[in-house]
């Protein structure tokens, strides 16, 4: 049996030809059952996504989730061993690379060494066999853009500072004017101020060009504060797509939840209709949860809704141990509680305007609408 | 500060590096000085100086002749081998493909074989197939022995390329021949230029792979060679220290060239 047999029948392109059927809101990049096999190994194991004109979208996940292969099947540098990748409606599954109207920022950022800044600049408008004038006044104006100054232009590319790399990187994806920019974590190389700095100024620059980005990345943090839509991918499958909102307050299995960082996790097995019951018998208040759940689930709590209860107050759920360790995070702390053979993590202000001492006894609680529900 | 032992150990530094650099040029400063003696016949002291043979190699017929062979092979032979190394090289050190391993090995065995024993070797080939030894099979000969030196030469270089940047001039619209130009060739230039150098020189200065294979025509070293061991005057050491300054001059051009271009990328 051939490969594409299995494969779902290839998107409608019947549209292409005529842009007044064409819907508005048709998606820009639209994959479907996208896999890419190595060997006996599927880095990327069928993935759907639309991506909408406008949009920028993250991709993220740990190092060998396959993103960066999704991304090079997206950028035409390796093709699909399966599935369909189409923009705006045309099938692009074996256009290389330098005829699709993409481009891709490297990770390495991959400039020319041994040509200026403006010379980097102006490749893609030299290939296309733009006069010298023309490339000098865009490449100044894309210069502009980025907030690189203007005496850069003669200036060899390796002697600018991490951050004006990226910006003549940026400037460079900007000449090819391209329907949709793919990042490969290009910020990963920096330091933590400058990165910030570049991750606004990259939404900014998304805002005013109003074109599409893909963005991939191991950092959820960099997702959350850039993106519209984040994608969360493990084994090479997408395993949710949304909102950061969504991301955040609906993960849909635990791996997600814990991509944030450090969580609760409690795994729980199904008490009548909406009970559950730790492994010991204790049972656990949640809210109402969805009932595609099968019997076994996990309860995540994160640290910054679990509490410290103290006076009049009460949680839906409390445990009582005592403060084990402690950890600065700048404006609040995090706390390690010692209770029953487990450690809880709890993000609060510091213990001691509560009153509690290191060591000393505490009781911590969660209410039940903080507790996300996930299966298995 | 320095203490007394830095300064007595860079005074140590300074002593050996001058006596190697004497050793290693004395009998060249020999060679040169037998060249400008008046007398007939090799013989230290020289009694009387002049540059009388000087004179008289450069009015000579046939060492023009001479030059002229070992020029024009030299400079066929650099051209054929740097093409030829260059696509090598790319083969030896940017791309994976079956059987590259083998061909890393199977490149670098003709740099080992005793060229004699390899001049031999092939003009008993040429003798198999029918062909006349003459420059033009020297040429092939040498071919045999520098490409693979060149190609490591510009493999050295090539091992430090980033094909991610042809990636990038890729994405960013540019066809293989555009690349090739304007990414790949600049990058790799100091290593195809010192490949370059590396096979002029070595066919220039090549005597035992040219005294099988170039039959009647000579060459700078066969004819030195031959000079040596039969009608020896002091044109002999004149036109061989003529050799060794222009091959000097010609690297050190080489080098400065190399220099100019890096000094050219670094400071704009």
């Amino acid at each position: 049996m051939s490969l594409a047999m299995i494969s779902p029948a290839p998107p409608d392109t019947t549209t292409k030809t005529d842009d007044a059927v064409f819907p508005a809101t048709a998606p820009v990049l639209q994959l479907v059952g996208v896999r890419k096999i190595f060997g006996d190994f599927a880095a990327v194991d069928g993935i759907n996504v639309d991506i909408k004109e406008g949009e920028f979208v993250t991709i993220v996940g740990p190092s060998g989730s396959g993103k960066t292969t999704l991304l090079r099947m997206l950028a035409g540098m390796e093709s699909p061993s399966e599935g369909y990748i189409t923009l705006r409606g045309e099938l692009i599954n074996d256009v290389p690379a330098n005829k699709r109207p993409t481009c891709l920022v490297f990770q390495s950022l991959a400039l020319f060494p041994h040509k200026t800044v403006g010379e980097n600049i102006e490749f893609p408008l030299k290939v296309r066999k733009m006069g010298a004038a023309e490339r000098k006044a865009r490449a100044l104006e894309l210069m502009r853009m980025v907030r690189l100054p203007e005496h850069y232009y003669a200036k060899n590319v390796m002697r600018c500072s991490g951050g004006e790399k990226q910006r003549v990187a940026l400037a460079r994806a900007f000449a090819y004017d391209p329907d949709v920019l793919f990042f490969d974590e290009p910020l990963s190389a920096l330091d933590y101020k400058l990165k910030k700095a570049l991750e606004k100024e990259l939404k900014d620059l998304h805002r005013e060009s109003g074109k599409t980005f893909v963005y991939i990345t191991h950092s959820l943090e960099e997702a959350m504060v850039m993106s519209d839509r984040v994608g969360v991918m493990s084994r090479g499958r997408l395993v949710q797509i949304g909102t950061p909102e969504e991301i955040y307050t609906k993960p849909a299995t635990r791996f997600v939840a814990e991509f944030f960082g450090e969580v609760n996790s409690f795994e729980v097995r199904r008490d009548g209709r909406d009970g559950w019951i730790l492994g010991d018998g204790r049972s656990i208040i949640v809210a109402p949860t969805d009932e595609a759940i099968g019997d076994t689930a996990t309860v995540i709590v994160r640290p910054e809704t679990m509490r410290f209860v103290t006076g009049p107050s009460t949680a839906d759920n409390l445990i009582t141990g005592k403060i084990y360790n402690e950890y600065s995070l700048g404006s609040r702390m995090q706390y390690q509680v010692h209770s029953g053979g487990r450690i809880y993590l709890v993000e609060a202000a510091r213990a001691a305007v509560l009153g509690l001492s290191s060591g000393g006894s505490v009781t911590i609680g969660w209410d039940a609408p903080d507790a996300i529900v996930v299966g298995g | 500060m320095e203490t007394r032992s830095q300064i007595r150990a860079r005074a140590f530094v300074k002593v050996w590096t001058a006596f190697v650099i004497l050793v290693i040029y004395l009998p060249i400063i020999c060679g040169a000085l037998a060249g400008l003696s008046k007398g007939r016949y090799f013989g230290f002291p020289i009694r009387i100086f002049s540059t009388e043979w000087w004179g008289k190699t450069f009015a000579s017929l046939e060492i023009q002749s001479l030059v002229q062979n070992s020029l024009l092979i030299a400079f066929i032979v650099t051209l054929v081998s740097v093409v030829f190394a260059f696509f090598g090289a790319l083969a030896f050190a940017r791309y994976d493909w079956r059987g590259r391993k083998l061909f890393q090995k199977a490149i670098l065995l003709p740099v080992f074989f005793p060229q004699p024993v390899l001049g031999l070797a092939l003009l008993l080939w040429f003798n198999a197939l029918g062909i006349n030894p003459s420059w033009q099979t020297a040429v092939v000969a040498h071919l045999v022995w520098i490409v693979p030196v060149v190609t490591l030469v510009i493999a050295i270089q090539v091992y430090s390329f980033d094909p991610t940047l042809e990636e990038a001039a890729r994405d960013l619209g540019a066809s293989r021949w555009f690349i090739l130009r304007e990414v790949t060739l600049p990058i790799l230039w100091p290593g195809i230029w010192s490949g370059a150098l590396f096979a002029f020189l070595l066919s220039w200065g090549n005597f035992p792979l040219s005294l099988y294979t170039a039959g009647v025509d000579s060459t700078i070293p066969k004819w030195l060679y031959s000079k040596m061991v039969a009608g020896y005057s002091p044109m002999v050491p004149a036109l061989g220290t003529m050799s060794t300054l222009s091959a000097a001059v010609l690297l050190l051009a080489g080098g400065l060239a190399i220099t100019l271009v890096r000094r050219r990328r670094a400071d704009a």
